[in-house]
């Protein structure tokens, strides 16, 4: 256990998290040069594009100290984005230390400050980190004195790098030789291992990432998982290194993998703990949770041919992602498709894009909404993800909407706009403090109005600069109400959103002046209404054309009036039919767009 | 059962003195010489392969259309018109129509049409307001227009149609009623008229003019029937209003779905061959010089596909105001009429359509309002893949 040195890094994206990863493997000899290709952690595809790791992976390598010792170096990747803070906590969970990155240039992020706290809170060592020391912009004296002033550690002995040079590199493995503690634990207590990830594999079924915390765990022990109780023997354990390497014992503060026959990944939920059947520990480690999705939207195929496609894809993707849910939704205007969870927008956008891009689906999203908690008058409380499916304000107590506690990182010359911004979307502030060039701000904002443009609306009022974190707070009741879109009088159910009573005349009326300038024209005139309940609050038409256009053409050839007819039928296609009424795919998105002028 | 229909021939004449820049039909800028003589030469040619196999059958109308076939000598038409009373089998009811420009220089000599065999003069006026003239880039002015179709009388054809286009750049609903009723006064039988749209390859389409908008566009077509209606011109395609009993035949045939030969530079045919249950289409090479090369100028033979042939025959026979019975959907198309019902039904809850009298379906006036609405429900779906 001496010589075991479990951490993780911590930076925003972009500030070199993954290229620092790929020298530690390069200067350990992890992988022969030619195998090495940029990034090596980030597996998916997406994920390198986007450049953000979506599950959380591990290299274990063995480094030559020098001290002379070779230590077992086990980096835990752990996921860069707001919405998988709980998966960020639990990779945290396996480790000692950590190794906080932050971009020369840059300056500390938001996104960074959160993670760091976590990892401060749960025990671990921070070491600080300067990557991108090369740069002509780079100033690590600043970067140091934000690093003290913003988390709050002592930067006098921080690391400078630049990954992608490999300057410092060493430096900073001997600092995680140094000064990351090492593992604790009881190799003779009964075994206790962390599920840091779990993640479908084609051939051999779900592969766990886990972390020894006391015990060890051999070949063909019979593994208990303590949330579900049910057991399975240990077929494959091993290491990453990074290839998948069988040992067949992980040792008391390993990080291994652990591959046992379990079929689904629900079957090895993040953040559980493993035992031996034969002889289990009496606690589980603390921290698990069930994974809950916050953020809820129907998806449709745009032809209902590929409803068991669709179906299909949503199967594979669900092996992978255990925070994924859905279930079939039937809506009056899409027809057939799932009403989908999500843990956030970015984990939203990233299936969606998956589904789009791997399974080639094309697919109308509906506006995301939150879950709202609903009392009704018989005392039950229930919870609806769906705004159409929101009953009569007489059978309600009360609606309550999900409350998160944002932190926000932005430089002081951009302080004002994101208070404004903040006050806009209902925000309660919390905490504000200035922290050398920056200022940390907490509010408690409406998830509804983070859901609905926050983020993008935050880059643009601060120039890209403002980074933000949440996290889920609470449900508080409000005056909410469901608006209804309706179209020749017949309501949209796919349109429907749950908005505050006193901007509710207000969204109406934006939202059909929204619809008026994406529905086209048609043989009939069109009325878009807003309404509350049965009362219309906004209404607008969008006018009957008045005839097709017929061009002289040559009456002997009709191939290429033939032409042309196909491609205003392939246009009408693309439109979904309510009613007798085509509608644009683009309109069921223009809820989120409202605000956006 | 599918039943031989009626046949027209087309003859296509590809040059114009210039090139106009909305036109998108297969025309050329004339330059240099006209060879008549050698184009001719290759019009019969063709017109004796594709007859060949028609042998026997009657041919009903001719159609000389362009380009600007007026600017042939009448010599040429007349050779023609001569190798296709040969051919096949002809009366003294064959309607033949040539299409000429008003301009002086390219009108022609009337009578010599007129003695070749012509019965029909089609003249491309297009409008009667100098300026929108000029715009289209028409080397005709308004005067000449009106001496044209007064040209036409006197030389003792018996039928004149009027080309105009509405919804000019720059164009009030006033201007469009104006070039209607200046139409109306020289009391042509047949009056066509469409609305300028911008197509592309042409110098309009990679120069846009500034047109009406489409509200603008529809109101002068409102306007302009009430005009065409209260002078007694009935409205018997979308696009073409005749007196009664003056329609244009030859076009009714293709709106019926009937048979034609197409002979001449890009020409497109289309025969029934009733004994082997087929539907042919032919289309000849479209650039002049290489159909006049050509020793066989067909460039393409394909056959019309059951499902293509109710839709082709569905395009066409929903332009009509009287639309057609069932009877000769089968007859033209050889399928059952049954196959229709899902579509006209769809149709008529739109509005669209309505049935009129024993198993015969029309187009409302809605239906010809809408009338690319109303075609595409009719068109297959997803073609073969």
């Amino acid at each position: 256990m001496k010589r075991i040195r479990n951490f993780s890094i911590i930076a925003h994206i972009d500030h070199g998290k993954s290229t620092l990863a790929d020298r530690f493997i390069q200067t350990c000899g992890g992988l022969a040069d030619r195998e090495m290709s940029d990034q090596v952690l980030d597996s998916m595809d997406l994920e390198r594009e986007r450049g953000i790791t979506i599950k959380a992976q591990s290299v274990s390598l063995n480094y030559q100290a020098k001290d002379g010792e070779t230590y077992q170096l086990n980096l835990i990747d752990t996921p860069g984005h707001v919405d998988f803070s709980y998966e960020v906590s639990r990779s945290l969970a396996a480790c000692e230390g950590a190794l906080l990155v932050v971009d020369a240039a840059q300056g500390v992020e938001a996104q960074s400050v959160a993670n760091c706290y976590t990892a401060i809170e749960q025990g671990l060592e921070v070491l600080p980190v300067v990557n991108k020391i090369d740069l002509p912009s780079a100033d690590a004296e600043r970067v140091c004195t934000e690093i003290e002033e913003i988390i709050g550690i002592d930067a006098t002995d921080a690391v400078r790098t630049s990954a992608k040079t490999g300057l410092g590199v060493v430096d900073v493995l001997e600092a995680v030789v140094s000064r990351i503690p090492e593992p604790e634990g009881d190799p003779d207590a009964p075994l206790q291992a962390l599920i840091i990830d779990s993640w479908f594999d084609n051939y051999v079924g779900v592969v766990s990432l886990i972390r020894i915390v006391n015990g060890r765990l051999g070949k063909r022990d019979k593994v208990r998982v303590m949330s579900t109780g049910r057991s399975y023997p240990a077929d494959r354990i091993g290491r990453f290194t990074p290839k998948m390497t069988d040992t067949g014992l992980l040792e008391t503060g390993e990080v291994g993998f652990l591959v046992a026959g379990i079929k689904e990944i629900d079957g090895a939920p993040v953040g559980d703990t493993l035992t031996l059947e034969s002889n289990p520990c009496s606690e589980p480690l603390p921290g698990f949770r069930e994974v809950q999705p916050r953020v809820f939207a129907g998806l449709f195929p745009v032809s209902s041919d590929d409803y068991e496609t669709f179906r299909e894809a949503l199967q594979k993707l669900k092996l992978n992602d255990s925070a994924l849910h859905y279930e079939p939704e039937s809506s009056g205007a899409l027809g057939f498709g799932f009403r989908c969870g999500f843990l956030g927008m970015l984990h939203m956008e990233i299936v969606q894009e998956r589904l789009e891009r791997e399974y080639g689906l094309e697919l109308i999203t509906t506006a995301p909404t939150v879950v709202y908690e609903l009392a009704t008058t018989d005392g039950a409380v229930s919870y609806v993800d769906n705004p159409a499916r929101l009953p009569q304000s007489s059978q309600l107590d009360e609606i309550r909407e999900p409350i998160i506690l944002a932190n926000i990182l932005v430089p002081q010359n951009h302080v004002g706009a994101v208070i404004g911004l903040c006050v806009e979307k209902r925000g309660v502030q919390k905490r504000m403090q200035y922290l050398g060039g920056q200022v940390s701000l907490e509010y408690e904002l409406p998830m509804s109005e983070v859901v609905l443009d926050f983020f993008d609306r935050l880059k643009s009022v601060s120039r890209g600069y403002a980074s933000f974190d949440y996290e889920f707070c609470r449900y508080q009741a409000a005056p909410l109400t469901r608006l209804d879109i309706l179209i020749n009088g017949e309501r949209v159910d796919a349109l429907s959103v749950i908005v505050h009573r006193e901007s509710a005349y207000r969204r109406g009326k934006d939202l059909v002046e929204r619809m008026r300038e994406l529905i086209p024209r048609q043989m009939f005139d069109v009325a878009i209404q807003a309404a509350i309940g049965g009362q219309i609050i906004a209404r607008t038409t969008v006018k009957a054309l008045r005839k097709n256009v017929t061009a002289k053409c040559y009456g002997g050839d009709v191939s290429r009036k033939r032409k042309l007819l196909e491609k205003q039928k392939a246009g009408k296609r693309r439109m979904k039919q309510v009613g007798s009424v085509e509608i644009p795919q683009e309109a069921f998105l223009a809820v989120l767009q409202v605000e956006k002028k | 059962m599918l039943a031989e229909p009626p046949l027209g021939l087309y003859v296509h004449m590809p040059w114009c003195l210039a090139k106009c820049p909305y036109c998108d039909f297969n025309s050329h800028g004339l330059r240099g010489e006209l060879p008549h003589e050698r184009y001719t030469a290759a019009l019969i040619r063709d017109l004796e392969r594709a007859a060949g196999p028609l042998r026997g059958r009657e041919l009903a109308t001719v159609f000389f259309g362009g380009g600007t076939p007026s600017l042939f000598p009448a010599e040429s038409v007349a050779r023609v018109l001569t190798a296709a009373r040969r051919l096949l089998a002809t009366d003294a009811s064959l309607e033949v129509t040539l299409e000429a420009n008003p301009g002086g220089m390219e009108i022609g000599d009337l009578a010599s049409f007129r003695d070749a065999g012509v019965t029909r003069i089609s003249l491309g006026v297009q409008s009667f307001d100098a300026r929108a003239l000029r715009v289209l880039g028409r080397i005709h002015g308004p005067d000449e227009a009106r001496a044209a179709a007064r040209a036409v009388s006197a030389a003792g054809l018996e039928r004149l149609n009027l080309d105009l286009m509405y919804a000019l750049p720059g164009q009030s609903a006033e201007e469009a009623v104006a070039d209607v009723e200046a139409a109306v006064v020289l009391a042509p039988e047949h009056i066509s008229q469409y609305q300028l749209t911008l197509e592309p390859n042409t110098l309009f389409h990679a120069r846009p003019p500034e047109l009406p908008d489409e509200d603008s566009a529809a109101a002068m077509q409102e306007a302009t029937a009430e005009a065409l209606a209260a002078a007694g011109y009935v409205r018997y395609e979308v696009s073409a209003w005749a007196r009664p009993g003056a329609e244009c035949r030859h076009n009714l045939n293709y709106w019926r779905y009937g048979d034609y030969l197409g002979v001449g530079a890009g020409a497109h045919g289309k025969i029934t061959r009733t004994e082997e249950g087929r539907i042919l289409r032919t289309r000849n090479f479209r650039h002049p010089d290489a159909y006049m090369q050509a020793g066989d100028p067909l460039e393409e033979l394909t056959e019309v596909a059951p499902r293509d042939r109710v839709f082709e025959f569905m395009l066409n026979v929903l332009r009509l105001a009287d639309g057609f019975d069932t009877a000769l959907f089968e007859s033209r198309t050889g399928m059952p009429a049954g196959v229709l019902a899902p579509a006209l039904a769809r149709a008529d809850d739109l509005g669209l359509v309505e049935a009129c009298g024993n198993a015969a379906w029309r187009p409302t006036l809605r239906g010809l309002q809408f009338l690319n609405d109303l075609q595409i429900l009719f068109l297959p779906e997803a073609t073969d893949s």
